[in-house]
């Protein structure tokens, strides 16, 4: 093999310029592509805040406008007296804070007996529990219907808490968080007679803190946006979910419908997750990137 | 000694996860197999006293139902149309996202937006984009046609009847399409711009240094190195396709269609729901049943092709 | 093709935008490679040498100064039009692909009238693996190759599209001790059969001494001193240099010169001229120190440990910088080990004084021994 290279005398300058060229030329395409799909990504948000702030007339104009003439702040009065908001969000709220507290010790116990305890049967029940993530949920509703049924949990706060109180999945995210802790910390622990409540409280919650902070929401959020089950067990107005009742509320997706109302009470609803995203961004896309699940 | 006070304890610290999931989780299991198989089963009836007998009834019901026949192909139609635009995209948009420094993190943040929403909520926002407010068929006018049709008419082309009365079914299915990409975006983008951050980037260093061309870097490189994460969301996606249900409610009520044919958009998880409620147990446990081994038989064969094509 | 650095420095920018202080990586690099050889940059972890390898590969653009590449101009000119090839640390083969695909690639890449045919490409890899003997590997994955393997497939890749310069970051540091020695014979011959200037990085100074017609010793971003791997060791030109170069590294001790005698606490352990009396380091090679019962320089004997061919008499003194202080002599030559105490004589051209402040060397003319 010889020095003879690959690049011969050639202009220097003329390539340096070309190469500078492409370099600009691609990453003024890049930005466009992602600006121009941010854009895309964003309008729907856009819309439904503007339009919500219309009035009913400028929101029918045939020439739309892309702010609104008049700020109507009274459709978001409208919204929450309409839609009854205010009962929905304490019943949403309640449902979701019971459900995530009781589910969180019963995740953390269960995470620390498979992560530190040594028992029988310990893998196989461990293996039994990961298989049931299989299973498509839908498989799992209609028996849980019959048996919220029959244990008269229809239509309370019950219903919508118990059934989904275990998540094998938290389980297993939170193992494998308490697995990292050095088994010898625990041992220490032990020989220094720390009980084991104690060393759970002292040492591998606050190590797996962000693991529960990611839990928590995406449970949280799991109760902000659950639909299906509430409208089977508990869509009476006493016990509805926000979900349900905005869905209930605004049966009418076409037609003639009172949409600057509309969009108010899907912003209010929408509002709540978005503020908790800007504040907690890094735990809701960590528990998102390992729990592959929309909350 | 300690073994044995290790294991009272243990079971002590699962009980209540074990209890719950016996009556939640396990029982669930064997009691919907058992209503699949007894014939016509319903819960009032059976409480009522009625006995049915063992059998293939639900599932010949399901699969003959001309309704249930068109619940799949909608499902089907959706999870082949939105995998493979929301795959590409999301791929593209993390490749682009991943090469820039400024505005990485803003735009980061702006692409995860709709995950935190509420799919019907927002669902509502795209049914009053694609909705057409006053039509008068008659005289083919109306007062507004919605911004989606503002926009193609702005670039010449003739207002379309998307989700309203006389709707065709493939405008519907349009709609849906373009709703279940942009909500499927965000987590996509996540999982596979995490798959490219934790790529070596000498690899990427020694493709520059060897002068190759993005496209080549793009197919040759980026893409078989990202392959486990291609896999990952090809087959999450699927297999949420396939389950399909609370956006079409988002869009279309818990009519499932156009006013004029409710029911029109129906998908297997909305198919299993009304029979639920109608208490016809067997028939919707049956068709649970058919959904899980269809999501079964998919992801199986989504993992035949991708062993073919993940390279380590 | 010869490398000229003129000025080169590179500076980043802190990494806490508010507070901090920018980091001079490189620090005015002016340096001649002659066409043909084989450059060693050497220097401990953070001296700037990786940062030096990366700004004439181009995947690193200079704060200031000027890369030349024969008579052009590369400083602006971004890698893939510089004609380099370039082994990683880690080799970064491509995992899915095999051998083979890996060293075709950059072929693959050329366009316009370099663009090969699939002949031409073929011949030309398997040519490449040859040089490097690893043509009968070409169907394996990086996988399942020894990392002396994947680190020939790193240099066939690098040198299959027969680049001006060939560039290749710490080689052999991912190697274990055996194939250290072998890979880094088999560098030496793969660059004499090509003739491809080349230049590599390493913190290890035998490595760098062993193979390279020229190194470079670097410090904290400053070039220390240029020249022949023996030169430099001989001649160090300060403290820095003689302490990295050498294995067991110098002896240095705290000493003072007082009218023209190099004293270690009491004892006078030899005469120089024309040196100011002042408090000096002392570096003294391990082979200058000679045990003799008349010697001049007395130290603790601690122990002395034979290794084969030599043997290392492990001494302590009061004054050394070193926890020890160590001899290298041939293992033939016997050390009463029954006694407190040992004394050396010094051999006078592996004997050094540097400046107590400046650390610089402070050159000398022998008198005499004593």
């Amino acid at each position: 093999m010889s020095t003879t290279t690959v690049m011969q005398e050639r202009d220097i300058k003329q390539r340096t310029f070309i190469q500078n060229v492409f370099k600009a030329l691609g990453k003024t395409g890049t930005y466009a592509f992602l600006l121009i799909m941010a854009l895309i990504i964003l309008f729907p948000f856009y819309w439904m805040i503007i339009s919500s702030l219309k009035t009913l007339p400028e929101y029918r104009q045939a020439i739309p406008t892309f702010w609104p003439r008049e700020i109507m702040w009274g459709n978001y009065s409208e919204a929450f007296k309409t839609a009854n908001l205010g009962d929905l969000f304490m019943n949403t709220l309640y449902v979701g804070v019971v459900s995530t507290l009781v589910s969180l010790v019963i995740t953390v116990l269960s995470a620390f007996a498979f992560a530190r305890l040594e028992f029988k049967g310990k893998e196989t029940l461990f293996g039994a529990l990961l298989a049931t993530m299989m299973i498509p949920g839908e498989l799992f509703t209609i028996t849980n219907y019959i048996t919220v049924n029959q244990l008269n949990w229809m239509h309370t706060f019950t219903a919508l808490i118990v059934p989904f109180l275990v998540s094998v999945f938290y389980i297993y995210l939170l193992r494998q968080n308490f697995m990292q802790i050095p088994n010898e910390l625990y041992l220490a622990a032990k020989v220094d007679g720390t009980s084991d409540l104690k060393y759970l409280w002292k040492v591998m919650i606050p190590l797996a803190l962000p693991t529960l902070i990611s839990i928590t929401i995406l449970k949280m959020m799991g109760a902000w946006n659950s639909y299906i089950w509430p409208k089977l067990v508990a869509n009476d107005p006493a016990h509805q979910m926000i979900t349900n009742g905005l869905r209930n509320a605004f049966t009418d997706t076409t037609g003639q419908a009172n949409y600057p109302v509309q969009m108010a009470a899907v912003a209010i609803v929408s509002a709540p997750l978005f503020l908790v995203f800007l504040f907690l961004r890094k735990y809701i896309m960590q528990g998102v990137s390992r729990s592959g699940i929309k909350g | 000694m300690v073994e044995n006070k290790q294991q009272w304890k243990a079971w002590l610290y699962l009980s209540p996860a074990i209890l719950l999931l016996l009556v939640f989780t396990v029982w669930p299991i064997f009691n919907t197999l058992r209503m699949a198989f007894l014939n016509g089963y319903g819960n009032m009836a059976a409480m009522g006293g009625a006995t049915f007998q063992f059998g293939i009834d639900n599932f010949l019901k399901v699969i003959e139902y001309k309704k249930f026949l068109d619940c799949l192909k909608t499902t089907a139609i959706l999870c082949v149309a939105t995998v493979p635009i929301s795959t590409t995209l999301a791929l593209l948009i993390a490749v682009a996202l991943n090469s820039i420094k400024p505005l990485q993190k803003t735009l980061q943040t702006i692409f995860f937006l709709p995950y935190v929403t509420n799919s019907i909520a927002i669902g509502m926002v795209f049914a009053t984009m694609f909705n057409i407010v006053g039509y008068n068929p008659a005289e083919g006018i109306a007062d507004t046609w919605g911004i989606i049709n503002n926009v193609i008419e702005f670039f010449g082309g003739q207002p379309i009847s998307w989700i309203n009365q006389g709707s065709t079914y493939t405008a519907n299915i349009a709609v849906m399409i373009v709703y279940i990409v942009w909500n499927a975006l965000p987590f996509k983008i996540l999982i596979l711009l995490g798959g490219l951050q934790s790529i070596n980037k000498q690899y990427y260093d020694a493709a520059k240094v060897d002068g190759t061309p993005k496209a080549r870097v793009l197919t040759r490189i980026t893409i078989p190195l990202l392959s486990p994460m291609l896999a990952y969301v090809i087959i999450t996606g699927f297999i949420g396709g396939f389950k399909e249900y609370s956006s079409i409610i988002g869009i279309f009520g818990e009519k499932m269609g156009p006013p004029d044919d409710a029911g029109r958009l129906n998908t297997m998880v909305g198919f299993v729901y009304d029979a639920l409620e109608k208490d016809r147990q067997g028939l919707a446990s049956a068709g649970a049943l058919i959904l899980f081994v269809i999501i079964l038989l998919v992801t199986i064969f989504n993992n035949r092709v991708i062993k073919k094509h993940v390279h380590y | 093709m010869k490398v000229v650095l003129e000025n080169l420095t590179k500076i980043f920018p802190s990494r806490d935008k508010k507070a901090g202080k920018e980091v001079v990586a490189v620090n005015d690099f002016t340096f001649e490679i002659p066409d043909g050889q084989l450059v060693g940059l050497l220097g401990p972890s953070g001296c700037g040498k990786s940062t030096t390898l990366y700004m004439i590969s181009g995947l690193q653009k200079p704060s200031s100064g000027k890369i030349y590449f024969g008579d052009d101009d590369v400083t602006e000119l971004s890698t893939e039009n510089r004609g380099i090839g370039l082994v990683f640390q880690n080799y970064a083969l491509y995992p899915h692909m095999t051998v083979q695909q890996n060293i075709l690639f950059p072929l693959q890449n050329l366009k316009g009238k370099d663009k090969l045919s699939k002949e031409e490409m073929l011949e030309r890899a398997i040519n490449a693996a040859k040089l490097v003997q690893i043509d009968e590997l070409m169907d394996r994955k990086p996988s399942e190759l020894s990392g002396g393997q994947q680190q020939r497939v790193a240099i066939a890749r690098a040198l299959v599209k027969m680049p001006r310069v060939l560039l290749l970051d710490e080689p052999l540091s991912n190697l274990d001790a055996r194939l250290r020695l072998q890979t880094r014979e088999e560098i030496r011959r793969i660059q004499k059969e090509t003739g491809i200037t080349t230049i590599f990085v390493t913190h290890d100074q035998e490595e760098a001494m062993s193979i390279s017609d020229v190194i470079v010793v670097m410090k904290l971003g400053v070039v220390q001193q240029i020249g022949k791997p023996q030169d430099v060791y001989d001649d160090p030109k300060n403290l820095f240099v003689a302490t990295f170069l050498g294995t067991p590294p110098i002896n240095v001790l705290e000493g003072k010169v007082l009218d023209g005698k190099v004293y270690i606490g009491d004892e006078a352990v030899m005469s120089v001229d024309g040196v100011e009396d002042q408090n000096v380091y002392i570096g003294i090679r391990p082979e200058a120190l000679e045990p003799a019962t008349n010697g001049v320089f007395t130290c603790n004997l601690n122990n002395v440990e034979v290794m084969g061919r030599d043997a290392s008499v492990v001494s302590s003194h009061k004054n050394s910088v070193n926890p020890v202080v160590r001899a290298i002599i041939s293992s033939d030559i016997k050390v009463d080990t029954t006694v407190a105490t040992v004394k050396y004589n010094i051999k006078p051209h592996k004997f050094f004084l540097f400046n107590k402040e400046t650390e610089k060397r402070i050159y000398f003319e022998v008198k005499n021994n004593g």
